[in-house]
């Protein structure tokens, strides 16, 4: 099988670079895929979206449609996640540790069952010890805001910079996962919970097809953004930058939050109690 | 409104799909009505869309108001506006018939579970209504990565069958798009039919050559053409019933479609028969790939299992039928395409409620069904009789085209092989009628021995009930009306060069 295996790799290998006898030469200004269709996205993009980034003017308005289906995918892999990871029934752990808030003292609860004594008094811990670090919990508790920040700043700018609601919403949903990874799950979950993560997702991925769905109401074709000029000030060439800002907004909502979301369910092995 | 339906059929339950998965957190009730509203409604602007493209011609629809090689487009023609209406029906049947099961095993998952099986069925209309060719990739990952998802639901082995055909089926996509991209390497557009307009001057192009060979082995890959098939039968056979009947009858059908529309709309009949003269070779590997699936599914022993394999056989015909490359084989490819996804519909909702009632559909559960569940067994004869191609069924129809396509072709290889395959196909189902029927209860296949021979009926639901022999009664009503679905669609639909 595992002779079979190599033969054919090294046959599909075979057969690609066969095909690069034929291909047009590396750079090659006067290949078809640089004559073709990208002189009109290179030489238009202004003139007919108002954006200068033309790969921005690409990905969200020339094909934006191919978009919004790449933003479905993030979102269903997030709800198969879900699906297939959660733990609908949960069973008791078989200890839980808490500790004392004031002193500092740690404490074993066996079989299950939970402390009589007032919670406020005591913190949750995790049943496998983790070191509880002063430097690193500080500094990136610092650090989280200006990464968001960083994040919106990334999705913002991305008619005129490399950027955008991919790159955004991935800023965004790390600076919710490295709040888990320095500090913990639970203090993670208290600032992004379960629901808003998991509402977060599909609620993105409607603003933009609801984008495009308000243009098909308007009466242009679908997420021809044109149509926002009814809405909104500056004519049918700024309505296209701004129906591309709207639709970047909720690409960084829907990967944000998938993000965060898949990584709860796989840090936790879907029990949402405590993981990494 | 009716100039926005190509978008609609695909935004309706895109849209669906987000508020059901809200839904699943604020109101789980609502979860349910919101598929069906949305699998209608959809269904409902499929059959609007047909009966356009039968009025008036082809529609084209540009997303995003931009022209064609710039934009994306929508193509609706005769080919591609009939499995529209397929898939849909399909879809929204096994819908209605999936609630029993989904209150039954997973009641607390039903948020997601309806979330992607909506999002499936979306991924699939958009596979087909698409004209460009990287739009159809998307798509497909879609389609690909909520079917996944959905088939390791299962229990037992699921995950593992599920992550099996992960592999397989990622290389599959992933060869699709490597061809996409050698196509856009050589002429710099993505567009299909702009694709096809560029190509003439290319014909000579290893570069072409290659995009053409390995994108129908990856397309071969996800259809589970033999001997590409391995990752079929536990994929299907461990996933839950609702899912089982929903992907066996539509991927690999999809998956046809996809091939026809890359041969005939992209790289042109001319190309693919002519220039590279495929076609003898492959049409042999249609014949192995009827006989194995055939010979494989006598080994099983498993009604669920047997029928995976008569899949694999299923797709031998459709994929053999079309590289006949003449207008017989194409009309009996096409129109297999129809009957079998309903043909496999309704077995596959049959043996859901096989499932349902007995928790399995291994040889055991079956002695006495015909008693019990005679609802059930009925509507799995009407299936049965359309694979093995009886008529007035759908199946003999499509049967009787292909075999007119081998006789016209002058290949009685494949003609030997569907001959073959169906009295397999009758060997199968007539040992299950016979255990069904004539093995009484307590016999000692059966593990309630000791009973008397009294049993009460105990049907599935009637919420089970009703999708099956609408499906079963489906098969007939469409084997009748074969003459209009050939004359008024699929004769369109053949491309002007086959004969």
């Amino acid at each position: 099988m595992k002779t079979l295996g190599l033969i054919i790799v090294v046959l599909v290998g075979a057969v690609l670079v066969y095909a690069t006898v034929d291909f047009p030469p590396f750079g090659d200004p006067a290949s078809p895929a640089s004559l073709h269709v990208s002189p009109r996205y290179i030489e238009k993009t202004v003139e007919e979206t108002a954006v200068p980034n033309a790969v921005t003017s690409v990905l969200a308005d020339y094909r934006g449609f191919d978009t919004m289906f790449e933003t479905t995918v993030i979102f269903s892999a997030g709800v198969a996640c879900f699906l297939l990871l959660r733990v609908s029934r949960r069973r008791p752990p078989a200890s839980r540790q808490y500790r004392h808030r004031l002193t500092g003292l740690t404490f074993r609860v066996k079989d299950g069952r939970e402390i009589s004594l007032p919670l406020r008094d005591f913190e949750p811990l995790d049943s496998i010890w983790t070191p509880h670090d002063f430097i690193i919990e500080k500094v990136c508790r610092y650090l989280i805001p200006f990464i968001q920040l960083f994040g919106l700043y990334v999705i913002a700018h991305g008619h005129e910079s490399p950027g955008g609601g991919f790159q955004g919403g991935v800023i965004l949903g790390a600076s919710i996962i490295l709040l888990s990874v320095s500090h913990n799950l639970r203090t993670a979950l208290q600032r992004m919970g379960e629901k808003a993560s998991a509402l977060f997702s599909p609620f993105g991925v409607l603003i933009y097809a609801g984008t495009g769905a308000l243009c098909l109401v308007l009466g242009y074709n679908f997420l021809d953004y044109q149509a926002l000029a009814a809405l909104l000030p500056g004519g049918p060439i700024m309505a296209r930058s701004h129906g591309i800002f709207l639709v970047e907004v909720g690409v960084g909502m829907a990967v944000m939050g998938t993000m965060v979301w898949i990584f709860k369910n796989l840090a936790s092995l879907g029990r949402y109690d405590e993981g990494l | 409104m009716s100039e926005h339906y190509p978008a609609l059929l695909v935004i309706l339950p895109l849209l669906a799909s987000f508020f059901i998965s809200a839904a699943g957190w604020l109101r789980p009730a609502c979860c349910f009505p919101l598929a069906v509203a949305a699998l209608g409604a959809s269904l409902l602007v499929s059959l609007g869309l047909l009966s356009i493209v039968i009025g008036g011609g082809p529609v084209s629809y540009r997303l995003g108001g931009w022209a064609p090689p710039w934009g994306i487009c929508y193509q609706v023609d005769h080919l591609n506006a009939l499995v529209l209406a397929v898939v849909s029906v399909v879809g929204f049947i096994n819908l209605t018939a999936a609630r029993t099961h989904v209150k039954k095993d997973f009641p607390e998952r039903a948020g997601p579970f309806y979330t992607l099986y909506v999002l499936f069925v979306t991924g699939l209309l958009g596979m087909v209504v698409t004209g460009d060719a990287f739009n159809l990739y998307v798509l497909l990952e879609i389609a690909a990565i909520t079917g996944y998802a959905l088939i390791a639901m299962g229990k037992g082995r699921a995950p593992l069958s599920s992550l099996n055909y992960i592999f397989m089926g990622t290389i599959g996509a992933c060869f699709y798009l490597l061809g996409v991209g050698y196509l856009y390497i050589v002429t710099g557009s993505l567009n299909m039919e702009d694709i096809a307009r560029l190509l003439p001057p290319l014909h000579g192009s290893k570069v072409v050559t290659v995009a053409f060979v390995i994108m129908m082995v990856g397309i071969w890959l996800k259809m589970g053409f033999f001997p590409l098939h391995a990752w079929l039968p536990n994929a299907y056979t461990y996933a839950p019933s609702p899912v089982s009947s929903l992907v066996a009858p539509l991927m690999t059908k999809v998956m046809v479609y996809v091939m026809i529309r890359m041969v005939v709309t992209v790289f042109t009949v001319d190309y693919a028969f002519g220039v590279l003269g495929l076609n003898e070779a492959v049409v042999w590997l249609a014949v192995i790939a009827i006989v194995a699936g055939s010979v494989l599914a006598l080994a099983e022993k498993d009604v669920k299992r047997m029928l995976t394999f008569i899949v694999v056989a299923e797709v031998g015909y459709m994929v053999g039928g079309f590289w006949l490359g003449n207008r017989p084989g194409f009309t009996g490819a096409v129109l297999h395409i129809v009957n079998d996804a309903l043909m496999t519909l309704c077995l596959f909702l049959a043996v859901g409620n096989i499932v349902y009632a007995k928790g399995n559909s291994r040889w055991e559960s079956l002695p006495g069904l015909f008693r019990t569940m005679p609802w059930t067994m009925g509507a799995l004869v009407v299936g049965a009789l359309s694979i093995i191609g009886v008529p007035p069924t759908c199946g003999f129809f499509s049967k009787w085209y292909l075999l007119l396509g081998a006789i016209q072709g002058g290949h009685y290889g494949f003609l030997a092989a569907l001959l073959f395959s169906s009295l397999v196909s009758v060997v199968l189902f007539f040992r299950i009628f016979e255990m069904g029927y004539f093995e009484p209860l307590g016999a000692p296949h059966g593990p309630t021995h000791g009973q008397d021979g009294t049993t009460t009926v105990r049907e599935a639901p009637l919420g089970m009930l009703a999708p099956l022999w609408i499906t079963a009664l489906g098969l007939i009503l469409v084997g009748l009306y074969t003459g209009q679905i050939v004359g008024r669609v699929i004769r369109h639909a053949v491309p002007a060069m086959m004969f």
